[in-house]
Order: structure tokens, then C-alpha cells, then sequence
């Protein structure tokens, strides 16, 4: 266990990764130097304004373009009268019906704020203004506005997604203490501050699309199937991107209607989705609500977990929110059944938001088990620690690596819980009521293939060049110093290149998977590269290393030489320039040998059909979290404020501290915007989303949020990943919610089991 | 055809002649027509603070700004704040040390907000910047970090370091 | 937004020339004005520009009171040191609202003439009914999402609640604003929305606001603006109260008080019912939590909006107890 210390920029005790390194993006995000998809100086453009329906279920009937045709600059409308030209791309995984027409400007409406027409034109006012002018009549039809919508019904269960053990209703039925609670989650949303847009370019058959992507290789791939043109034809470039938390990963219908839109037009066009837009043209996490029901003995060891739970997805495509995804995997339990189920209803199909399945998960079973320990009178720390897992029960795999004890213990230790009082409205600080709670998380290893490539120039500085991604997690900085730790040269003497899909492939930044991938393609890579380089300084006939007789060299400092130091050493330039090299390349991946043909790499790259789960070889891997919350609470306003945050985090080996920090914090921040704030807010009447903007869709403001204390006591996992680390990004938040619930239960007495925890449920 | 109206901006130091309707923004006239990509739009509506910018020395929302208003104003931007000679300013420095960004993009508008923050004396204590900092959503949440950074420039700032700023002051 | 062209006004007098025209509108700190034009609510066919005009944003204050020109921007009335001694209510109202870029773009004139929040309001091209906007049109926002509505001041025509927090304190101490010679009292310039919700203000034709003044008083001199809010920072009120109040000289008893609400009402709501019941009195717990309800006498819930009557209460109490030093 350690507790990282807070060291400057270049002090690496760890090593060159595991150091404190500052961004090395940071010079461009802070000066205005950084260029996002919108911003790309593209000749001739024409700009793309949506045109979203206004009801929640039917037909369009018919679209009066005439107004908006006439309009000042208007180059064209496109609606549903427009056949495209396009086709049905495949999903993540790389299912692809055939030949089937994808209409992005469909006839029939599915969800209020769908995508029906859009307008192009020369400005970005023009286009704006023409888009208000664009009448469209429907045939409206019954529709059905969420969970709580009495024609929505149960939901059709997921099969694949019901996990169980030993007999859990019978042990539920003759356990001593019983508790059974509903928990609830409403429509949350991404809200990157970058919203989502792009500018695209055909030059012939060709294709390039400067679009914020979490994956150029796998939304290239989604273009060329779109399209039926060549994969190679399709470029995306996406060197920055201004927030995803998941809601960047793929194209969505307005990307395919600005990329039609600029062939048919044969010039660029910028397509901006509005911010009010943004909310309903891809989805956010779905509305869930689960029950769960816990049986445990007298002195609070768990005899059975029973849960049953439920997401809404869209009316025409499926996307779980999987309630029990974290359920099984917390604790010790000897009997255990979950079932998820499916609720179609009238909205933008949901997606993928940080930590998606564990976030509401964990908010339902870690609010569970304080319910327990109040059922019980048991200290909720102590009830956690007697109900340890030693191993993964589901799976029944040992654990990789599992730090979760000790973050339940330093986590304690740090925050004082051993001066909590157990009583509900015990803890005051004068008018404000306070409460302490605690919500543990877990993610799971996601393992994925990635390719990367090196290059050594000639004047000794090293270029790391990959398709992947930085959305902010800080894929630039740990791949420089992942390279400059092989290759024995400081970090600022490597340039790092990514974001492009004609670069070397690589998996989604997503189901924090990526870190883990690629430093492994760049340790590979690097390793081939020195070994070139000291082959050649040992072999080249004009290498002053030639004729030392040394059978190795090392490399440190940025400088080569003769172990032990006797002999030459030179620098990397000038050993370049005695060989007579301006460049040593390297490529390399991760895939297995025999299965790194052409189409594995297609397959690994743009699919995510070769991912590999966290129990797929002998162990089952995770990284793991506890969050120890203080909340202050004035009753009379029923308002909540988080006083005092306090994390530790099992997420294995840290490629740099400095980083993780800060995602382990916008994790937790985005965990308390979820508790206290972050609602769609859905008008029955339009199935509509009524708070489409961020002045009330609250996310929280600086004020919100007090200093967080994060803490690291993982150690390094070499199942997990290459260089030990597991996944950063998205335990963060995992918990969070409930750790909040928690803290309000305890100082108020009031359990809150569905979010967020507005003033209005605690007055 | 739309009604255009000449403008000419004195944006950074230096004077931009456009041509545009009166109804662009300042922040659509800085990134559409100026390549002036710096300066974010967030939300297009001031409920987020991407897009702040400084005019006469002033932090505003030029996403509800009219271009055609500022005329005869000054307008700095974040391509406008570090030295000459291509130094950084006290706070763009801090927010690299504190690592007080990810994405990158309210991070413009976090340094405008955050040097008119300490010119304004609402960088006193850490409550106080993060509520006078409140305008300036940042979702990757690294709202600790831009406290630190607001901070120890605000500390940079008084004892002298700075001289550029007050250059755009006066 | 909708093309419309600029006219920078050198003066007031061209300014109200120029507002004669029909769909003309003034443009001062812009961040209602252009916020609602690009939504569509506002379609102005020319701005006028009065931002460049001198002599508009002074701000003085003496014995008699404080008078502040309608350019003053709400960061710089906020921070005014004469307004945060004379009148703390009305300071802390405006360092309160939105965000410190919004409050040094924004100005007093306009912020007292910004519209209303309603998300029913802000879409029309999702929800045509609208009384304010369109009249005779109906309510797309009763029967709907009613979080934000109000519960005070209503109509079957309207339930928008006026957004405002200066507003609120500048009711609460009997100011006024002036439009050139004509004067009129804070607190009838606002309308209900009755059947014609389209009507919010007493403002004629190219009349432009050139100026607030309030009163000095001991009650608004020992003051206080409470704002209970979901977020810290950046949201406009769920409910609010300005109270004020000066005491007899046993340092006890209720000489005056001003108690006025924001957030709950379609209209800064003074609340004199509570200002009545406690003239006069010693101020205890009990007798201003009793007193505090009698601000929601009239109040109807619409649904989502029933906590603002048991929420009001308790920040008008809150700010009275506070006031009284009895929180």
C-alpha cells in the first residue's frame, strides 16, 4: 500500500511512468492552441442546422420546406423525402445486417427531439435561423414516456444478464434480518462541454471527418459501412477532444446527415449540434429503478441478495443500463439472483455514461447495505468488512489483484470514521445537520489489442504515434513517459501523435480499457525500437560501439554507452548521425501471433468484438474504490451540501499520479452532480425532455464542490495489464451516489432511494 | 441577400476589419470569421462560461455579446494573455502546474475568468474563488485543481510577478 | 436569431425615438435580450444600442438614498461600497445572481426587465401555446413540469415566475425607477399576468428605464438577502427573501419591516401580511414562523411546485431570525 505524496513535476521515485508528470497537452489547452473538431480551417464551408421533431411518437406527414428554401444563403434542406444513399452500419461489436437502408431523417418519429431535417447554409446564422422556418406535420400516435408510464409494463427480461448462486429466495425467506427497498435513477446525461458536431470533406470516394471521436478506428469503420466505400477511404482526426464520457464513441445520425449532406452538396460542411440538441441526439444513461432485498443473520453476515431491476431503452434498439452489474461482485454472499429487464418507451436510444451499469448498480446495493446496518445496528464500515469477498463469487476466480480492504481501512483512517456516531441526527455543526456515509466501486478490467509506432529520429528525440485517443484521461503524457521509460530518454524529448485513424490501430477509450491497451502496444513498440537501435550500435561498421566487444548497451539519460560505464557513450543524435540514420521505425501490437493478419487487425481496431472481460482467463480482475462522504444539510431548505470528501482507489499501478488524480476527482464530482442535481426532467404530455439546457440540467458549479482527497493503495496487477495498472476513468463515480444517500440518511434520518436528492424530498 | 455591416476590432493588441451581419456574436465572429478558435462555445446560451473573454479589461460572455457592440472596445482573448516573447501568463503556468484541466475545452474561459478573478480581488480565499469561479462549468471536474491555480497565481500576481496583465489594463 | 440591424443611439432621446419603431428593442447588457432571440422568443427587427450613451451608469449614494443610472452593471452595483453599507439586501441580491461574467455584462435597467424562465417560454417553436409569447394561445406549462413555477401571483393564463433577485430586495425597500421624468415605484411596475400575461410591465411605448433610486432606511440599512437554491453558485432562486428591519430603541421590538419573496411569485411579492403581523412585536422563534407563513396567503401549487409553499416560509423566517439575531 501507498500513499501517494504529492511530488513536482519530474520527480519520478516511481520510475519515468508512475511519475507526477504535467500534461504534456497543456502548453495548447491553455493557451487557445489546442483545435477541436469545429475549429479545423476548412476552405469553402457551409454550415448544417438540425431540425428535431416535436413529438414524441408517429409519422411526419409532411415537411414544408419552402420558407426555409427561400431563406437568405439556404443551400438545401434535406427531410425524409431524401433518400440518402445510405446504409445500416454495424454495431460495436461488428454485426452487420445486409444491405439494409439507413434513413438518419427518418419518416417515422420514435422520440421527441429526433433528428427530421436539416438545413444548410452559407453561415452559421443563416443555416439557424432558416432551421426555424422548417414546418413539419405529423400523424401523432400513442406513446410511451418512461419507466413510470402505466402502458410501459415490466419490461422484457435479459436473459444474459441474469446472474445467480446457491438458492437466494429460499435463504432471503429464512434469513433473521430482512431488508427490501426500491432504488431509483433518473435520466442522466453526458454534458461534455464541447458539444457534438463535425466538419467532413469528400475529396472523390475519399472521406475525411473531424469529429470528436473516442474511437477514430471504429467510427472510420461506421463511416466507410454508411457510405459502402473503402475503410481506407475514411479518415477521422480527432486530436482533442472537449469531454465524452462515453458519449463520443460512435457516429450518430446527424454525423451521417452532415457527411450525405456535403456529398451531395460537394462542399464541407460544419454540422454544430445545439446544446438544447444535445440532448436529445444521442442518449445519456437511462432511467433505471431496481429492488433489492437482503437477507443476513442477526450479526450482519449476508445469507442472500435478491434483485430485480429494470432501464428503459429506446423503442427500436436495446441498450442496457445494467442494474446488477456491480451486485455480485461486492460481497461475500452465499446465495444470490439478479435479473435485469428491458422497458422500451418513446426516447433517444441511451448510452454509454461513465461507469455505465455500475454507477446505478452500486447505488442501489451499496444504499442496500447501510439499510442493513441500520436493520441491524451495525457500524456500516464494520458490516462491509465482515462480508469481505475473498474471491470472485460469481465467477468463482480468485481475484487479481483486490485492494478494497485496505481502501475501506486507510479510507477510514483518513477521514476519522472511528469518530462517527452511529445514530442518525446525531452529528451536528450549529443549524446544519451532518452525516458521514460510505459507497464502495468497482469496474472491471477490460482488456482489448492496440497497435502503436515508434520512431527514433535522427536528432535523438522519439515520436510515439497512435490512432488512439485523449479526451482528457491524459493518453499523451503517460504515453511519452511510457516510451521515454524504454527508451532511456527524458520524457520532454518525446512527441507524442494521436487521434487520427490512419495512424495505428486502436481500441475505444471506453470501459477504461485504453491506458491499459495501448501503454502496452507503446511498451512493445519502444522495446523493439531500442533493441534496433542497440543492434545497430553494436553491429553498424561506422558505430563507435563496433569494436567495445560489449554484447549490450544501456541506455539512460537520453544517453547510450557500455554497461559499467567503460567506452563510449554517445547520444542518441549522435549515434544516429555515426550510423548514418535519420530515422529507426518500429510498429507493433498487441494481438496474439496467428491472429495479426489484415482482418484480426480490422477486427481489433474497429470492433469490439475481440475485448476481453474481466473473468476471462483464470483470475477476475477490477479495480475497486471506497468513498467516505460527509454531508451538511439544512433541514429547513432541505439542501445538501458535500463537506468533506475522502477516496481510496484500487486501480493498480499508476502510470501518473498526477493524472489519476485528477480522473479519480471528476469521477466523485460528476457522482455528486448525479446525487444532488442531474435529472431529465421528462413532460409526460411530450414525452419531451424539458431541462435541454445547462441552466437547468444542473451539473455542479466550482462552488459545489470542496477540496477531495484521493488516495491510491493499489499495487501493481501484471494480469491486468503490461505496466500493472488497471482502469482509472470510470470507478471514480462508481458509488459515489450512494456514499451521498448515505451521509443524508445519516444526518436527517431521511433515506432518499431515488435521485437526485432535491430539496423538495427532504423538506 | 442579408444586411452586412463592416467592423473593426480591436482584438489583442491588434485591429481585425470584418465584414459580418449584425447579428453575429463576438464569440461566433472570433471563431468563424477570425480563426480566432480559442475563446469555446459551450452552450451558445451563458449557462456555462466557455466562451469567456475579456472586454475592456472585463471578463464577459461573448456568446451574448454582439460583435457590432464592442466595437471601439478592447477585446482580449486566451490567444491575447501570454507575453510577447511567448512566456506564459501567471495563471495559464498554474493551471499546467495543477493540472487544472482535462479536456481542455472550458479551459480558455476558466484562465480568462480566472486572471479577471484575481484582478477583480475575488481570489482572497479558496471559498471565495470557487464561488466568484462558479460562472465557469468545467465537466471532467477539476474544479480542485483550478482552485489551486487561481490561488497560487493570485499569489504570483501580488508579489509582482506579473506585468503583462497590467499592460492590458491600462 | 433572426436578421434584424444595429443602431448605436447617441443619446437617450434618439434612443426613444428610435423604440417608437415597431420591432425595435433596446440592447443594453444583452443577456436576456439576445439570449431570447436566439431561442426565438425575441425577434427584433433593429437593437438599438444604448451600452455607448455616458452619464447612464452612475451610481451615488448619500443620506437620502441611492440612485443608480440604468447602464450601472450588476458586478459594479454589487460591489459598490456605499450600496453594500446603505443597502447590504440589495448588494448581496445582485452578487447572488447569475455568474460574475453575466453580472458585468448585465445592467440594472435591464436585469429589472428580464423575462421569465419558463421552459415552455424559451421553445417555442416545441410548444406554440403560450400565452405570454402569443396571447390567447394557452399555458403549455400547467399540466407540465412544474418545478420552477410559480405559486404566488398566478393566472389560468400564466404561472411563469419572475426570475429577478434585485428585483425582490428593491421591493422590499420601496424603490423606484425612473423613465426620463416619470417615476414610478418598483413594485407597480411589475403586472400580474391576469389574462394578458403578455403585459409584465407598466413601461409605454420607447420608454427606456434610466434610473433606479431607493430610499434610505434603517430597515434597509440592516438587511439581508437569503437565496435557497439547488446548486451553490450560477441558479436562480428556488425561493428567496429580502428582509429588512429596524427596531425600537429597546433594541427589541419591530419598529419596521420589509419582508419581500423572489422565486415563488409571477412578480417580485412584497409580503405585507408578514411585515403586518410582526410591527410592533418582540420578535421570538415561534411568532416569526407563524408570521413567515402568512407570506404564502393566496398560494396555489401546480404540482412540482408545492415545495415552494412550505420552502418560502422557511427563508422568509430564516432571513427574519437572522436579522433579529435568533438564527
Amino acid at each position: 500500500m501507498t500513499i501517494m505524496e504529492t511530488r513536482k513535476h519530474g520527480d519520478a521515485a516511481d520510475g519515468m511512468v508512475g511519475g507526477r508528470f504535467s500534461r504534456l497537452d497543456g502548453k495548447l489547452k491553455t493557451t487557445g492552441g489546442a483545435t477541436y473538431a469545429l475549429e479545423q480551417p476548412v476552405k469553402n464551408l457551409v454550415h448544417a442546422v438540425l431540425v428535431q421533431s416535436t413529438i414524441a411518437a408517429g409519422r411526419v406527414v409532411a415537411v414544408d420546406a419552402a420558407k426555409a428554401k427561400a431563406a437568405p444563403g439556404v443551400l438545401s434542406v434535406f427531410t425524409p423525402e431524401d433518400d440518402l444513399g445510405l446504409l445500416v452500419a454495424s454495431d460495436w461489436f461488428g454485426n452487420r445486417p445486409d444491405n439494409q437502408p439507413f434513413h438518419p431523417l427518418p419518416r417515422e418519429v420514435s422520440f421527441n427531439g429526433q433528428a427530421i431535417a436539416a438545413v444548410v447554409a452559407e453561415t452559421l446564422e443563416q443555416a439557424t435561423e432558416a432551421a426555424k422556418l422548417v414546418k413539419v406535420s405529423y400523424e401523432e400516435t400513442q406513446s410511451v414516456t418512461g419507466l413510470d408510464d402505466p402502458d410501459a409494463g415490466e419490461g422484457r427480461l435479459v436473459d444474459m444478464l441474469s446472474v445467480g448462486w446457491g438458492d437466494a429466495e429460499a435463504a432471503y425467506a429464512a434469513a433473521d434480518i430482512k431488508i427490501e427497498a426500491e432504488y431509483r435513477t433518473p435520466r442522466e446525461y453526458h454534458v461534455p462541454i464541447e458539444p457534438h458536431g463535425l466538419t467532413v470533406k469528400w475529396e472523390g470516394d475519399f472521406l475525411t471527418v473531424w469529429e470528436p471521436s473516442q474511437w477514430t478506428h471504429g467510427m472510420a469503420r461506421t463511416y466507410a459501412e454508411w457510405f459502402d466505400i473503402p475503410y481506407e477511404n475514411v479518415r477521422i482526426v480527432s486530436p482533442f477532444i472537449g469531454g465524452g464520457f462515453g458519449s463520443k464513441a460512435m457516429g450518430y445520425t446527424y454525423s451521417a446527415v452532415a457527411a450525405a449532406a456535403a456529398r451531395k452538396l460537394g462542399r464541407p460542411v460544419k454540422l454544430a449540434v445545439t446544446r438544447p440538441q444535445t440532448f436529445t441526439a444521442y442518449g445519456g444513461r437511462a432511467a433505471t429503478r431496481q429492488t433489492i432485498r437482503i437477507g443476513a443473520t442477526k450479526d450482519g453476515v449476508l445469507q442472500a441478495i435478491v434483485h430485480r431491476g429494470a432501464s428503459e431503452t429506446s423503442v427500436f434498439a436495446d441498450f442496457p443500463e445494467q442494474t446488477g452489474a456491480a451486485t455480485p461482485l461486492l460481497y461475500a454472499v452465499p446465495n444470490l439472483s439478479t435479473q435485469h429487464r428491458l422497458v422500451p418507451v418513446n426516447t433517444v436510444t441511451p448510452g454509454a455514461l461513465r461507469a455505465p451499469g455500475k454507477n446505478p448498480s452500486a447505488f442501489g446495493l451499496e444504499s442496500a447495505i447501510e439499510e442493513l446496518s441500520y436493520a441491524i445496528g451495525m457500524d456500516p464500515l464494520e458490516l462491509r468488512l465482515r462480508n469481505y469477498a475473498d474471491h470472485d463469487y460469481q465467477s468463482g476466480k480468485p481475484w487479481s489483484t483486490r485492494q478494497l480492504r485496505e481502501a475501506l481501512t486507510v479510507g477510514a483512517e483518513v477521514f476519522g470514521w472511528s469518530r462517527r456516531s452511529h445514530e442518525p441526527r446525531s452529528m451536528r455543526d450549529g443549524r446544519q445537520l451532518v452525516g458521514w456515509g460510505i459507497g464502495c466501486g468497482t469496474f472491471p478490467v477490460l482488456k482489448a489489442a492496440s497497435e502503436a509506432l515508434i520512431r527514433i529520429l535522427g536528432d535523438g528525440s522519439v515520436e510515439v504515434v497512435s490512432g488512439a485517443i485523449d479526451m482528457g484521461q491524459g493518453t499523451y503524457t503517460i504515453l511519452a513517459q511510457t516510451a521515454a521509460e524504454v527508451l532511456g530518454v527524458p520524457a520532454e524529448q518525446v512527441d507524442v501523435k494521436l487521434g487520427d485513424s490512419s495512424l495505428p490501430g486502436a481500441t475505444v477509450a471506453g470501459g477504461s480499457m485504453l491506458a491499459g491497451a495501448i501503454t502496452g502496444a507503446v511498451h512493445k513498440a519502444a522495446t523493439a525500437a531500442r533493441d534496433e537501435l542497440i543492434g545497430l550500435a553494436l553491429n553498424d561498421s561506422n558505430s563507435p560501439f563496433r569494436d567495445t566487444g560489449a554484447n549490450t548497451l544501456v541506455i539512460a539519460d537520453g544517453r547510450i554507452s557500455v554497461p559499467r560505464g567503460e567506452g563510449p557513450s554517445l547520444t542518441l543524435a549522435e549515434l544516429m548521425s555515426a550510423i548514418g540514420r535519420d530515422r529507426i521505425e518500429t510498429q507493433r501490437n498487441t494481438l496474439p501471433e496467428g491472429a495479426n493478419g489484415p482482418e484480426d487487425h480490422k477486427r481489433s481496431w474497429t470492433t469490439m468484438a475481440n475485448v476481453q472481460g474481466p473473468t476471462a482467463g483464470d483470475l477476475s480482475m477490477h479495480s475497486w474504490c471506497a468513498h467516505f462522504v460527509e454531508v451538511k444539510v439544512d433541514e429547513d431548505f432541505g439542501t445538501v451540501r458535500v463537506s468533506r470528501v475522502v477516496s481510496a482507489f484500487d486501480c493498480g499501478r499508476i502510470y501518473n499520479p498526477k493524472l489519476a488524480e485528477s480522473q479519480w476527482r471528476g469521477g466523485i464530482i460528476m457522482g455528486i452532480g448525479q446525487a444532488l442535481l442531474e435529472e431529465g426532467l421528462i413532460d409526460e404530455r411530450f414525452g419531451r425532455v424539458i431541462n435541454n439546457n445547462m441552466g437547468d440540467y444542473l451539473v455542479p458549479t466550482n462552488a459545489d464542490i470542496p477540496h477531495i482527497q484521493v488516495i491510491s493503495v493499489g499495487i501493481p496487477d501484471n494480469d491486468a495489464s503490461v505496466l500493472g495498472g488497471k482502469g482509472v476513468g470510470e470507478v471514480g463515480i462508481v458509488g459515489v451516489a450512494p456514499a451521498i444517500a448515505n451521509a443524508v440518511f445519516h444526518a436527517t434520518g431521511k433515506r432518499v432511494r431515488d435521485l437526485p436528492i432535491t430539496l423538495e424530498k427532504l423538506i | 441577400m442579408t444586411r452586412t455591416i463592416h467592423l473593426s476590432l480591436d482584438i489583442n493588441g491588434k485591429r481585425h476589419e470584418l465584414d459580418v451581419e449584425p447579428r453575429v456574436t463576438l464569440l461566433d465572429a472570433l471563431r468563424e470569421s477570425l480563426a480566432l478558435t480559442g475563446t469555446k462555445k459551450g452552450c451558445d446560451q451563458g449557462q456555462c462560461g466557455a466562451c469567456t473573454c475579456h472586454v475592456d479589461g472585463k471578463r464577459v460572455l461573448s456568446c451574448l455579446t454582439l460583435a457590432a457592440q464592442v466595437e471601439g472596445r478592447q477585446i482580449t482573448t486566451i490567444e491575447g494573455i501570454a507575453a510577447e516573447n511567448g512566456d506564459l501568463h501567471p495563471v495559464q503556468a498554474a493551471f499546467i502546474e495543477n493540472d487544472a484541466f482535462q479536456c481542455g475545452y472550458c479551459t480558455p474561459g476558466q484562465i480568462m475568468s480566472a486572471v479577471a478573478c484575481i484582478r477583480e480581488g475575488h481570489a482572497g480565499s479558496e471559498e471565495e474563488i470557487r464561488e466568484y469561479m462558479s460562472g465557469n462549468l468545467c465537466r471532467c471536474g477539476a474544479y480542485n485543481s483550478i482552485v489551486a491555480a487561481v490561488r497560487e497565481a493570485a499569489s504570483a500576481v501580488t508579489t509582482g510577478i506579473e506585468a503583462k496583465d497590467k499592460v492590458e489594463v491600462a | 436569431m433572426r436578421d434584424f440591424s444595429y443602431f448605436r443611439a447617441a443619446s437617450t432621446e434618439e434612443a426613444s425615438r428610435a423604440m417608437l419603431d415597431a420591432g425595435a428593442m433596446l440592447l443594453a447588457g444583452g443577456t436576456t435580450l439576445l439570449d431570447l432571440a436566439k431561442c426565438g422568443v425575441s425577434e427584433p427587427d433593429t437593437l438599438v444600442d444604448i451600452t455607448h450613451l455616458a452619464g447612464l451608469g452612475d451610481i451615488a449614494v448619500d443620506a437620502n438614498g441611492a440612485t443608480i443610472g440604468a447602464l450601472a452593471k450588476m458586478g459594479e452595483v454589487a460591489d459598490h461600497p456605499g450600496v453594500k453599507a446603505a443597502f447590504p439586501a440589495v448588494a448581496q441580491s445582485l452578487s447572488l445572481a447569475a455568474s460574475a461574467q453575466l453580472r458585468n455584462m448585465a445592467t440594472i435597467g435591464g436585469n429589472l426587465l428580464q423575462r421569465t424562465r419558463c421552459s415552455y417560454f424559451r421553445e417555442p417553436g416545441v410548444f406554440p401555446a403560450c400565452n405570454k409569447r402569443n396571447p390567447g394561445s394557452g399555458c403549455s406549462a400547467i399540466g407540465g413540469v412544474t418545478r420552477n413555477h410559480a405559486v404566488l401571483g398566478t393566472s389560468r393564463a400564466c404561472i411563469a415566475v419572475n426570475p429577478g433577485d434585485l428585483a425582490v430586495a428593491l421591493v422590499a425597500f420601496d424603490a423606484y425607477v425612473e423613465m426620463g421624468r416619470r417615476r414610478v415605484a418598483i413594485e407597480d411596475l411589475y403586472m400580474l399576468p391576469g389574462e394578458t400575461p403578455d403585459w409584465e410591465t407598466v413601461l409605454k411605448n420607447g420608454e427606456i428605464i434610466t434610473g433606479i433610486g431607493i430610499p434610505a432606511s434603517v430597515a434597509a440599512k440592516n438587511s439581508t438577502y437569503l437565496k435557497v437554491r439547488d446548486r451553490q453558485s450560477y441558479e436562480f432562486a428556488a425561493a428567496s427573501a429580502a428582509v429588512g428591519i429596524e427596531f425600537e430603541a429597546d433594541g427589541k421590538t419591530v419598529r419596521d419591516i420589509r419582508v419581500a419573496l423572489g422565486g415563488v411569485a409571477t412578480k417580485p411579492w412584497r409580503a405585507r401580511a408578514v411585515e403586518q403581523s410582526l410591527i410592533g412585536t418582540v420578535l421570538d422563534v415561534e411568532a416569526v414562523e407563524k408570521a413567515s407563513r402568512l407570506s404564502m396567503e393566496g398560494a396555489v401549487s401546480h404540482g412540482g411546485n408545492s415545495y415552494k409553499i412550505e420552502l418560502a416560509p422557511r427563508v422568509v423566517a430564516r432571513a427574519i431570525l437572522t436579522m433579529g439575531g435568533l438564527a
